[in-house]
């Protein structure tokens, strides 16, 4: 804070904007488009419920009416798990594309997601064949499966001495496909179960609760502020292997720091909400187009960003053809693609 | 030259990957205040010996020492502090503004809880100020020309503040009149804070006017090390790089110049 009103007080900057005035900028922003959209967004549902009325029952903490119940066990619940799952797959998306040099990696691209759904899809085929009550511990199993091709993705990785970003990329390539293989046998065989695992594949929030909340807010915000703090040697991965080691950037050390913080933290929120596709991709590709690549502004803008467009998401899924739910994925592909496009050709229009 | 001296000295180093050897015995002792041209046929160990020098590369024998300290046991953001680098091609990945670019430089010096200080920028700056890069500062890298990237790389060597300043054919995209402008920048830069100069050379006459000394090399092992005049004569160039050759004296300097 110190620096701050001393950068405050020093107008000759040689140039350069602070960073640190943009970071605020962004984080104001970014909270009160967040209350905004969250606000909007507990108003829809199968019932349609009055602005005045969310704020008395927000305020008055009301839990003892039908209303009062709808909104805190089941729509703040969800709005928040968008929220935290918003913010993962976009923060780890980005850190992913930077450290892997590669515009379209995406958090699934290094094999955690095949792990994670691997381990969900096997407990649920197992609930159905065993008649074991498994569901409630589905988040293990999938935390687990996820653990497991981070080991095995790791391992892989291992050629020679060196650790290449072709090498983890191909390995996470790899055990996607071959656990995606065994998910497809699952679905395929198991009777009872494909429905869930559908589900399950194609991203729910419709579980969220205040328990899972818990389990998740402090790893997402920890991981998310861990991966910010590495944006410098993010912006110098962006160099190049080498250059990146002459800036003292020890790259191979870093980037299985990223790799694990990352798989860890979409292992976690994967385990809750399903795989959720698209938003780790373009989320990351449109703060680019807004604030430019430095990841210093680009990450707490990505974050951001992802929040406030799954809370939109999923407020549409519940609400379009209510009590019918669209799995929230379609959702998200349907909205981003076109914003995406047309930024893109925003961008070209202002380069030409 | 006692080895206390020098800052940067290499016994009897060896380097080969897989069984294929690439520099072999290499014993060199760099003075302070020198500009060093390595220059060789294609193959040579030219780059090698680069990025032995800069830690990048181990040796698989022998000893390197960068200020009487053991380059194997200095941690990466220490030597990162030293020593910079100006590749010969880049790609950034990503469309980052040149001053940017340049301000990564910086990143070795930055501390990560308490971030840049306007120092920072100002070194940043002047970076861009000597390399005549600040005029396109806001246009983004992938933008540019491969000339104009060329000064930004190496703007952003010079706001690494290093002491060793390290080149690999730096001239590869810049045209005559920057050629020279840019090794006027490096020179001046002898006088101030960088101490040594190495700088890989394709240009046999580039080299022979920027070089305090040359390192010939030849199937990785140093052929002829001295200075210009030693080293670039008809016998030496012919038999490192087998063609035929003529020298002749600069006009107004006393340097050879190789002609065809």
């Amino acid at each position: 804070m110190r620096s701050l009103v001393e950068l405050k007080n020093n107008n000759n900057l040689y140039g350069y904007t602070n960073w640190r005035y943009k970071a605020l900028l962004i984080l104001i922003i970014g909270f009160f488009a967040i209350l905004i959209v969250g606000f909007i967004g507990l108003n829809f549902g199968t019932i349609i419920i009055q602005p005045e009325k969310i704020w008395s029952i927000i305020w008055q903490h009301q839990t003892d009416n039908s209303l009062g119940l709808i909104i805190w066990e089941l729509r703040l619940p969800r709005l928040i798990m968008a929220m935290l799952a918003g913010m993962t797959l976009a923060s780890v998306g980005g850190s992913f594309q930077g450290m892997l040099r590669n515009p379209l990696a995406d958090p699934y691209i290094l094999g955690v997601s095949a792990g994670a759904a691997l381990g969900a899809c096997l407990a649920i085929a197992l609930q159905y064949t065993l008649k074991l009550y498994l569901i409630p511990y589905l988040p293990f199993f999938s935390l687990l499966g996820a653990l497991i091709s981070i080991a095995l993705v790791y391992l892989l990785s291992q050629k020679q001495t060196r650790l290449s970003v072709s090498d983890l990329l191909l390995a996470g390539v790899a055990i996607n496909f071959f656990f995606s293989a065994i998910i497809t046998l699952l679905l395929a065989t198991s009777k009872q179960g494909t429905h869930t695992m559908l589900f399950w594949l194609m991203g729910d929030l419709s579980t969220a609760n205040w328990q899972k909340i818990s389990w998740v807010i402090l790893p997402v915000f920890l991981g998310t502020l861990l991966l910010i703090s590495s944006s410098l040697e993010l912006n110098a991965m962006a160099l190049g292997e080498e250059e990146a080691l002459h800036l003292g950037v020890q790259t191979e050390k870093f980037r299985m720091k990223i790799f694990l913080i990352g798989s860890l933290m979409i292992a976690l929120i994967v385990s809750f909400t399903g795989l959720i596709g698209f938003v780790g991709l373009v989320i990351p590709h449109i703060a680019r187009l807004l604030v430019g690549p430095d990841h210093r502004i680009m990450l707490p803008v990505s974050a951001l960003a992802g929040s406030v467009f799954l809370i939109i998401c999923d407020t549409i899924a519940r609400s379009l053809i209510a009590p019918i739910e669209i799995p929230i994925g379609a959702i998200t592909a349907i909205l981003g693609a076109p914003f995406f496009i047309h930024l893109l050709k925003r961008r070209n229009n202002i380069n030409e | 030259m006692s080895s206390n001296e020098s800052i940067i000295s290499l016994e009897g180093v060896s380097f080969n990957y897989n069984q294929h050897p690439v520099l072999q015995d290499i014993n060199l002792s760099i003075l302070p205040g020198q500009f060093i041209g390595i220059i060789g046929p294609n193959g040579s160990g030219k780059t090698t010996l680069l990025k032995l020098i800069s830690g990048i590369l181990s040796p698989k024998q022998g000893k390197i020492k960068i200020f009487n300290e053991d380059i194997d046991t200095i941690s990466r953001k220490k030597i990162a502090k030293m020593i910079s680098l100006v590749p010969q091609d880049s790609f950034i990945s990503y469309n980052y503004k040149v001053k940017e670019v340049v301000f990564m430089g910086r990143i070795p010096f930055i501390n990560q809880w308490r971030g840049e200080t306007a120092l920072d920028y100002q070194i940043s700056r002047e970076a861009m100020e000597k390399t005549d890069s600040l005029c396109y500062a806001e246009k983004g890298i992938h933008q540019i020309s491969g000339g104009e990237a060329q000064r930004v790389y190496i703007a952003r060597a010079l706001a690494q503040s290093p002491k060793i300043l390290m080149l690999d054919e730096f001239t590869s995209h810049l045209d005559l009149s920057y050629k020279y402008e840019i090794v006027k920048i490096l020179q001046d830069s002898l006088k101030e804070k960088v101490q040594c100069i190495i700088s890989v050379f394709h240009d046999l006459n580039l080299a022979s006017y920027c070089s305090d000394q040359l390192i010939l090399l030849n199937e990785g092992i140093i052929e002829e090390i001295g200075t210009p005049q030693e080293v670039i004569n008809e016998y030496n160039l012919k038999k490192v790089y087998r063609a035929k050759n003529h020298i002749v004296q600069h006009p107004e300097l006393a340097i050879p110049q190789v002609i065809m």
